[in-house]
């Protein structure tokens, strides 16, 4: 065995290790280790990502000292690896941008607490990512769900408690719901570990005795992942814990959280159904129709705002819908659709946030459009990033969403009857998501003569400049050499089958 | 499909358990009734749980007596389940409880949706 | 050095960047020199690429692997290249004395320039992706152009345009998701690129798809039922940039349609389906609806785009006909309105530059105290009317003896009757204010004149293209025969 085979479980434990000593360190030093353990992390990530790219196929970790089928697995693929280092960009990103805003925030004596959830965070979605038995991936679900309700609550006020507070319970019922599903697979099958429970379920199959059962546990599992990544309609805490959280938490947590949530629920769909059980049931039916749903109602909502934290929220509804979309469309190539707009979303989301508190600060934190006119004015950079962001929203070519969006058409026009439904909604949700978001450029691009407002420079956001480049050039790079990338998904896709 | 019911009782009641817990969680008001709903939904599952690993007629999976055949034992596993869920859920639980003391103590009152009404005239 | 083509695009939106980034130039002088000069460079490298590139394809990158960003320069790209020149160079010089009292001159060239170049772009694009991507950024470009002044009445017209134009994008859009499952490249190839194989049984889909990207590009051409747009968003603007958008910007759309219609789906794909037949009956509405709302419009800025409106509807006719006369016609009127267009606008704008004057009635006794300008608005309107010996009379004839040897059932005599109503009501619209302006009666104050001539800033641009769309009649053959070979190649 290499010994870069222990680096998903190195990746796992220093998270967690690092969130423990980060309670004790002094403030500042927390932050640092904070920040060193995510790149380390990520870096392990990489020379993962490309040890796997190398040898060309995926391999089971076993933890411990027994055996499949009773111990505990780790699986690492190359979708794996990828989806780890881009999780770890995306969280460093998000915590270099929100830093300051932290600090203004949040009391002084929860800094820490902080650390200590993110950190928490990250290695909870590791372990998502990585694990090979299910009840770990419920186990590592309800912490991921605690840890994120922190971040919520970090910054307190009631908005945030009432927001944390419906957060946990939608979030309780879908864990409740997933829990049941994979305690009814157990008992269907007798194991917990992925690959033996395929093997069972297509014995099952092939008796055809338990369809019924199987159904319903398909359906218990799906629909309660839905409900946790927030697809339309149970999206009802997201506009809240998104809108009024501390900048850093609304990113992590927006692309993130809830795609950490969908990645899990891919990966039953592959490595534990089986990708053609799970295409023969109606469920990935009911996913498209709620996909479609969140899509253009995501967007509606996001018009009717007049919050710009709240807008970026209801948009994050809509994306998610894109992503149950290319799921329910059955297809390969839907598939590898959402996994890259799990990623696209992930970068624009989060440069899109960061953006957006740049805008409030230069206009007396008010987030209420009104008073954004000639925001961008105030603080250049941040209307640039935000300006990209929207772009890369709208679907313009050279930036991520482009990327999608084609990829998305492509997988549609594959499939006859749901093409022209997904073609239609996608051109539709495309043009409200080019309403609000080119509204809101307008406003801030709009020049207010003598504005009391004072502007920033450069000199006073190094941090905060340097991230947002950092951001827009991840998403360019998504937009502009996006095949390496596609063709990664596609490998690491088919090692997951 | 009633006489498999009826030997399966034990699941039944599960299933119904689950019912009320998630129906509670879902429509009660009253945060800390939602609370309860929430411990009812997942004690329904570990209920769920023990009654598929215990089989009728052996002992618990502890080595007395030197008697190592597998037949005299239950399935260990679902019990181990079992205890890993309860300190979830636990954990959960004092989650959900100290959110509801700060909201109650800040809003004075359990009712969710009254709080939200009260936030949207603070304007926050 | 087929990397030449890349400096006429990359050129003008760098040095438009550099001019949006930098700080406040201390003296105008140096704003405008630096202008000037990207102007001219970007002219003779567009030129030189036009003659030692043409036909090369380069690659620029593959934004996935069956998707490559690749440039072409071929014929109709030149025409619209060079159309796109002298109407960019002329109005920008116009614009350096105009645009003295308009605030923000530094953006007003950062996006001017840059718009440029996207322009460039569009023209020697090569396959359909790489035109999809200019074609958006041209509309984002170009809205700062119509946001200019930031009055509420111009950042609500940016917004309809931008709205318009995005819907009309994404129609492309949706039409391009077909046409790339069921072609064998994007890459614009004389004839159709549809695989056979592929495309059996779909017709009626494809049919479908072809549609709904030439109503998509016709947004942006202003046909009707989608060109409310046009008429908010080009008076909005200052008066050089109105100069652009109505005569280069728009013509984007019909680049595209020609794209879409000549290069991708051919020519022989469209013939004698519904869809030849709907789009030239909206060509025809929008061909008469424009006119006679322009005929009733008292806001001379407003009444020329209503005219453009009308005006581009010719070309797209002449497009849809699909006979080698009318298309000869069509892209002879892509000329000739652009040259003329853009005098008119410029025209426009002196007069509002001096006297401050907007309506056409107040406009008495102008040709008393600006004659050069009045004339060459003049000798213009008489070349959109189509009197010889302008080109707009060239192209018309063009137009109409297509349709006429075209024998589509109806529409072969339809159209040129159309045609000749709405050059009727041209002139009704355009020659009243030479009429008042030159003549304005008996009871007219003579006193109250002075020479308002403006400078020559603002004069030469405006007497050049004129001149240049009164050669364009006298000696057309220079541009027929090498449109009538190029419309032979494609048909």
């Amino acid at each position: 065995m290499d010994f870069i085979q222990n680096f998903p479980f190195f990746s796992i434990m220093l998270s967690m290790f690092s969130g423990t000593v980060c309670s004790v360190l002094p403030r500042r030093a927390a932050r640092w280790v904070n920040t060193l353990m995510i790149s380390l992390i990520g870096v392990l990530s990489f020379v993962l990502l490309s040890y796997l790219v190398v040898r060309g196929e995926s391999y089971v970790y076993m933890m411990g000292h027994f055996p499949a089928p009773w111990g505990n697995e780790i699986r690492a693929g190359i979708l794996e690896a990828g989806t780890a280092l881009f999780f770890c960009v995306i969280m460093l990103l998000s915590m270099l941008g929100g830093r300051k805003k932290l600090q203004e925030e949040v009391v002084e004596s929860k800094h820490n607490m902080y650390y200590i959830l993110v950190n928490l965070l990250l290695s909870s979605l590791l372990a998502l990512v990585y694990t090979n038995d299910l009840f770990t991936a419920y186990v590592f679900v309800e912490i991921n769900t605690i840890a994120a309700c922190g971040l919520i609550m970090i910054r307190q006020n009631g908005r945030t408690i009432e927001a944390a507070v419906r957060y946990m319970i939608m979030s309780l019922l879908g864990s409740g719901l997933l829990l049941l599903g994979i305690c009814m697979l157990y008992d269907l099958t007798g194991h917990l570990l992925m690959s033996n429970i395929q093997a069972a379920v297509q014995g099952i199959l092939e008796d055809g005795t338990y369809e019924v059962p199987l159904l319903v546990t398909i359906t218990l599992m799906s629909v309660g992942l839905a409900i946790k990544s927030a697809l339309f309609p149970f999206h009802a805490w997201l506009p809240d814990a998104y809108g009024y959280s501390t900048v850093s938490s609304a990113a992590i947590l927006s692309s993130l959280v809830s795609k950490g949530y969908i990645f899990l629920l891919i990966k039953i769909i592959y490595r534990v159904i089986g990708y053609n059980v799970f295409g023969n049931s109606h469920i990935i039916d009911v996913l498209f129709v709620f996909g479609l749903m969140g899509m253009i109602f995501g967007s509606l909502n996001a018009i009717q705002e007049n919050d710009i934290r709240r807008m970026i929220a209801f948009s994050s509804v809509a994306q998610i819908g894109y992503i149950y979309m290319g799921i329910g469309m059955g297809t390969g190539v839907g598939m590898t659709a959402s996994v890259f707009h799990i990623l696209s979303h992930a970068a624009t989301k989060s440069l899109l946030f960061i953006a957006a508190i740049g805008l409030t600060d230069v206009s007396g934190g008010s987030r209420h459009f009104i008073d954004l006119t000639g925001a961008a004015y105030r603080n250049k950079w941040a209307g640039v990033a935000f300006t990209v962001g929207s772009l890369s929203m709208v679907g313009v070519p050279m930036f991520s969403g482009f990327i999608s969006k084609l990829l998305f058409a492509q997988a549609a026009v594959q499939n006859h009857v749901k093409m022209l439904p997904a073609l239609i909604v996608l051109a539709i949700s495309t043009i409200l998501n080019a309403i609000y978001f080119m509204k809101t450029v307008i406003r801030i691009y709009t020049p207010e003569e003598g504005s009391e407002y004072e502007s920033v420079t450069f000199k006073n956001m190094k941090t905060y400049a340097v991230t947002l480049v950092c951001f827009i050039l991840l998403n360019v790079l998504l937009g502009v050499s996006s095949q390496p990338i596609v063709d990664l998904i596609e490998q690491g896709l088919s090692m997951f089958a | 499909m009633g006489s498999n019911l009826l030997i399966n009782y034990g699941e039944a009641v599960a299933m119904l358990l689950f019912v009320i817990g998630f129906t509670n969680l879902l429509l009660q008001k009253n945060l800390i009734k939602k609370i309860i709903g929430l411990n009812i939904m997942d004690s329904a599952v570990y209920l769920f749980l023990a009654e598929k690993g215990y089989i009728e007629g052996r002992t618990v999976p502890i080595v007395v007596n030197g008697v190592q055949d597998v037949e005299a034992y239950i399935n260990p596993i679902p019990s181990g389940l079992v205890l890993t869920g309860i300190v979830v859920s636990v954990s959960v639980t004092a989650l959900m409880l100290s959110l509801t003391i700060r909201l109650y103590r800040r809003y004075n009152t359990l009712d969710l949706d009254e709080i939200s009404t009260r936030l949207k005239k603070e304007g926050l | 050095m087929s990397y030449f083509v890349l400096l006429p695009i990359l050129f003008p939106i760098l040095s438009g960047i550099f001019l949006l980034v930098r700080k406040e130039m201390k003296n105008r002088q140096s704003l405008l020199i630096t202008v000037g000069a990207a102007l001219v460079i970007t002219t003779v490298l567009a030129i030189t690429a036009m003659l030692t590139v043409r036909d090369e394809i380069f690659l620029v990158f593959n934004l996935t692997r069956t998707l490559p960003v690749l440039f072409k320069i071929d014929g109709v790209g030149v025409i619209f290249g060079i159309v796109g020149i002298i109407v960019f160079v002329c109005a920008g010089s116009f614009g350096f004395e105009y645009m003295k009292h308009e605030e923000h001159e530094k953006r007003y060239y950062g996006f001017y320039l840059i718009v440029f170049g996207i322009l460039m772009a569009l023209c020697f694009a090569g396959n359909l992706v790489t035109f999809y991507l200019f074609f958006e950024l041209l509309t984002l470009s170009s809205m700062p152009l119509v946001l200019h002044t930031g009055s509420k009445e111009a950042v609500m017209a940016g917004l309809k345009y931008l709205f318009y134009s995005l819907c009309g994008a994404y129609m492309v859009l949706f039409g391009f998701y077909f046409i790339n499952r069921y072609a064998n490249t994007l890459s614009f190839s004389e004839g159709s690129v549809l695989n056979p194989e592929l495309a059996a049984g779909h017709a009626s889909l494809l049919l479908g798809a072809a549609f709904v990207m030439i109503m998509g590009f016709s947004v942006k051409a202003g046909m009707f039922p989608m060109h409310a747009w046009l008429t908010a968003a080009h008076p909005a603007a200052p008066a050089p940039a109105s100069a652009v958008l109505s005569a280069v910007i728009v013509k984007a759309g019909v680049l595209g349609i020609i794209r879409v219609v000549y290069y991708l789906f051919g020519a022989s794909f469209l013939q004698g389906t519904w869809v030849q037949s709907v789009w030239m009956t909206l060509a025809l509405i929008t061909v008469f609806m424009g006119s006679l709302l322009a005929y009733r419009e008292p806001v001379l800025k407003k009444r020329l785009a209503y005219s453009t409106v009308s005006q581009i509807s010719y070309i797209l006719f002449g497009l849809a006909v699909m006979d080698p006369d009318a298309l000869t016609g069509g892209m002879l009127h892509v000329i000739c309105h652009s040259l003329v267009k853009a005098v008119l606008f410029l025209c426009a704008g002196a007069i509002i530059y001096k006297t401050g004057k907007t309506r056409a009635d107040e406009l008495r006794g102008i040709g008393k105290e600006m004659p050069v300008l009045l004339w060459c608005y003049t000798v213009a309107s008489l070349g959109l009317v189509g009197i010889p010996p302008t080109g707009g009379f060239v192209s018309k004839w063009y137009l109409a003896a297509g349709a006429l040897s075209s024998g589509i059932p109806g529409f072969f005599w339809i159209g040129p009757a159309v045609l000749l109503i709405s050059a009727l009501l041209t002139a009704g619209y355009l020659l009243p204010i030479t009429i008042s302006g030159f003549f304005p009666g008996e009871d007219f104050d003579y006193g109250g004149l002075k020479k308002r001539e403006p400078g020559v800033l603002m004069t030469l641009p405006i007497a050049l293209l004129t001149a240049l769309s009164v050669l364009a009649g006298l000696f057309p053959n220079v541009l027929t025969d090498f449109i009538a070979r190029l419309a032979a190649d494609i048909l």
